[in-house]
């Protein structure tokens, strides 16, 4: 832990944006430590929309590994200050 | 494509090959692409290995010399393949395991290697069921994610919320690459989702 760089320290303000059908959370952007991994992320959003089944992605452009660290994904695809999440209740797949 | 309706999730040919062409800078393409020679340590070795770093082991996985002398029998060898379906018109992740004497993994050997988040993903949704299949190009039975519902996601997934006509293609294997992978343990560089603007 002592070899950290100081910018995985930071916190990182996540914006949840509902996408087809899935419900508009209230509080829709939140701020998380940099540190956390993804897999968090996906966390607060089962608890808070009480579904299990999720979709989540980033950019339009791919679903984050779950063990991937939120600033990673931060600095690789964040804008405005901020990481632009997407979700969606997985449809009848299958 | 037809230009008035909707993006239906699936990819032509053509778009197939210019999506393979920018994933062939990591991947071997020659009709299908082709990761080969990714080395899997056994679960508890990988365990060991993780603790204290985050990368998985896929992410270095060329280093064979060294790595088949220090964990011989328990190193398990995986080979993925992306192959256009035509009849689903998406592509498709066909894949085989085995270890360095040849011997072919069975799927709950296969299982044991992947990582938590993948028995959920696989329990979670549907689709994302493994089975053996005859692989279209080699003709011998390789495991296989089954490609029912993947244009539904992929046209979530490029689509969002714009519903856009024209999706970005280029990226789809990409994108395609970064959900599917998470079923099988395919870590994804995060650096493959860059957009060439």
């Amino acid at each position: 832990m002592a070899a950290e760089s100081p910018t995985s320290d930071r916190k990182v303000v996540v914006h949840l944006r509902a996408t087809g059908d899935a419900p508009i959370l209230k509080q829709a952007k939140f701020k998380i430590a940099g540190n956390d991994k993804f897999s968090k992320v996906i966390e607060f959003l089962r608890r808070q929309l009480r579904r299990d089944t999720l979709f989540v992605y980033v950019n339009s452009a791919f679903s984050p590994n779950p063990d991937e660290l939120v600033i990673d994904l931060y600095n690789n695809f964040g804008f405005d200050g901020k990481l632009v999440v997407n979700y969606a209740s997985s449809m009848a797949w299958g | 494509m037809g230009g008035h309706c909707l993006w239906d999730g699936t990819l032509a040919p053509n778009d197939f090959i210019a999506s393979a062409d920018d994933l062939a800078k990591k991947w071997k393409a020659e009709g299908y692409l082709a990761l080969e020679n990714m080395h899997q340590l056994s679960a508890s070795e990988v365990n060991a290995l993780t603790d204290d770093e985050n990368y998985s082991v896929e992410e270095a996985p060329f280093d064979n010399a060294t790595l088949i002398q220090s964990y011989n029998d328990d190193m398990h060898i995986y080979d993925f393949h992306i192959v256009y379906s035509f009849s689903y018109q998406v592509p498709v992740l066909y894949f085989r395991g085995y270890r360095c004497d040849g011997h072919p993994l069975h799927l709950c050997d296969i299982e044991k290697d992947l990582p938590p988040y993948s028995a959920k993903v696989r329990n979670e949704s549907k689709w994302t069921f493994m089975t053996q299949e005859e692989h279209p190009y080699l003709c011998c039975p390789w495991y296989t994610l089954h490609p029912c519902g993947t244009n539904d996601w992929m046209k979530l997934l490029l689509g969002g919320d714009l519903r856009s006509k024209n999706p970005d293609m280029l990226h789809y294997l990409s994108a395609w690459l970064s959900v599917v992978g998470q079923t099988v343990g395919l870590r994804i560089p995060l650096e493959l989702h860059y957009k060439s603007i």
